[in-house]
């Protein structure tokens, strides 16, 4: 009688500890995914120098446009909570796109290889940032539902882990476009 | 919702796996006892094991090294990103959607395009691609072919293939030392047992057996074909690209020169497929199926998240 007891005991704290640990680590996981939108977002903060510097080379009257990313990228460098860094970001990638289209205008920038391989890793780091924030996303809807849902939910006071906020794009058509073409 | 139906089906999809990989067990179970109402216990108690530790020996030597056995097997060489930015590129992209760490990257000169992925766990992981196949895809194909891979790495395929084989190997080890024994008059322990019912009985299934477990490790094979197809989707969110990846592959005649069958059910067009005896005995599922179940998640429209 005492053995069983103590046996369902034992197999009550083992589920206890697999539940606390399985909802540290989806907010480990959620925190790490963020850190990973993080290091793309600013790749792709530090492409912008050298892209506008570029264009600027064959396209000197498209001063407003030039202005316009500057300003985005400042403001993505200083924002931390989610709903400000996915705010400067969606501002920064309508910047961009702006100045992609100015290219379109001028031949010899489109042809020159310095160009293209700005373009290149502008639009790879633009599809990293995508897909960092689709895995963030997926992360956070893990997490949120293991806060919500009985069983794990009774130890999330303990664990001390609650819901996280998801990273939306003010723009809704960004959201589609993992495969961004410029 | 699209969402919820590539997660359904990556869970039917698992969960066949598991049913497949009992089976599995079963048979092995029915195996040794076919093996012990035929010999007699004591015989069999010290089969059984032998067989299991000579086929666990096997298949657990390439699988602890198969990303470098692979390599020698398909000819296929390690680049760097020096090499090939432009696949890094979209390799790191997938990588980042899968959360999975970055792979080695291979590629193997061939005129064949056609890709696979081994490795013992996500950390020792390997992607390979033929020549051909970065010819003639573009980007998104590419980015579907790549999802499918890291796929088979995330769903830790190269165990679950090491452990069919495993099963299907200490099966046929098994059968076949039996049935050598029984030429050559080894059944000294018939007499011991008096069904013989039985016996006729033990023996149809050391003779059915093997062709049970291959057909099993083939099903087992296709059901992760089919898993990994739709955790590609789960990372990319885009079933087109892999859809006309496949169409591509479909659509191309030619096949990979094959160093060796043993490799052949890593690739993700099975270089098999023109000469498989019948549908059960493949080890991927027809590719026109696999474009189909595709195409059907298209239709449910682009998905958020």
């Amino acid at each position: 009688m005492e053995l069983i007891i103590i046996g369902v005991v034992v197999l009550l704290v083992i589920f206890a500890i697999a539940q606390y640990n399985r909802l540290v680590r989806l907010n480990i996981t959620v925190d790490e995914a963020f850190a990973q939108i993080e290091v793309q977002l600013k790749r792709r903060a530090d492409l912008i120098p050298n892209l506008v510097e570029t264009v600027k080379g064959y396209a000197k009257h498209e001063q407003s446009t030039f202005d316009a990313v500057v300003a985005a990228r400042a403001k993505s460098t200083s924002a931390s909570s989610v709903a400000d860094v996915a705010a400067a970001d969606g501002a920064l990638t309508n910047a961009l796109r702006g100045l992609l289209a100015v290219a379109e205008a001028y031949p010899d920038l489109k042809a020159s290889s310095n160009f293209l391989a700005l373009q290149e890793e502008l639009s790879t780091t633009e599809n990293k940032v995508s897909f960092a924030r689709q895995f963030y996303n997926d992360n956070v809807r893990s997490l949120n539902t293991a806060v919500a849902t009985i069983p794990s939910s009774f130890f999330a006071g303990l664990a001390k882990v609650g819901a996280r906020e998801f990273y939306e794009v003010e723009n809704p058509t960004d959201r589609n476009v993992p495969n961004v073409k410029f | 919702m699209a969402e919820n139906n590539f997660r359904a089906l990556q869970s039917a999809n698992k969960s066949k796996t598991y049913f497949l990989l009992a089976a599995m067990g079963a048979l092995t179970w029915l195996v040794a006892y076919a093996v012990m109402t035929y010999f007699g216990v004591g015989t069999a108690s010290t089969m059984v094991p032998m067989a299991v530790a000579f086929a666990l020996i096997g298949v657990w030597g390439s699988y602890y090294g198969s990303d470098k056995l692979v390599l020698t097997m398909t000819g296929a060489k390690l680049i760097t990103r020096e090499d090939a930015p432009e696949l890094f590129n979209v390799i790191e992209e997938v990588v980042i959607a899968s959360g999975l760490p970055m792979p080695k990257v291979a590629i193997v000169e061939d005129s064949a395009p056609n890709a696979f992925a081994t490795g013992r766990n996500p950390d020792h992981a390997l992607i390979a691609f033929t020549t051909r196949i970065l010819e003639v895809m573009d980007r998104e194909e590419l980015e579907g072919v790549i999802a499918h891979e890291l796929s088979h790495v995330a769903n830790r395929d190269t165990l679950v293939s090491a452990v069919a084989a495993t099963t299907a190997g200490a099966i046929a080890i098994l059968s076949d030392f039996l049935m050598r024994l029984m030429w050559f008059g080894g059944g000294r322990d018939r007499e011991r047992s008096s069904n013989p019912i039985a016996l006729v009985l033990s023996l149809v299934v050391l003779i059915m057996a093997p062709i049970a477990a291959m057909l099993l490790k083939s099903a087992i094979s296709r059901k992760r074909e089919s898993l990994a197809d739709a955790t590609a989707v789960s990372y990319t969110r885009n079933p087109a690209g892999l859809r006309k990846a496949l169409e591509v592959l479909a659509a191309d005649s030619t096949v990979v020169r094959q160093r060796s069958n043993a490799v052949a059910h890593i690739w993700i067009e099975s270089p098999l497929d023109g000469q498989a005896v019948s549908k059960m005995f493949s080890t991927h599922p027809p590719i026109q199926e696999r474009i189909a179940t595709l195409r059907a998640m298209e239709s449910l429209g682009p998905n958020q998240g």
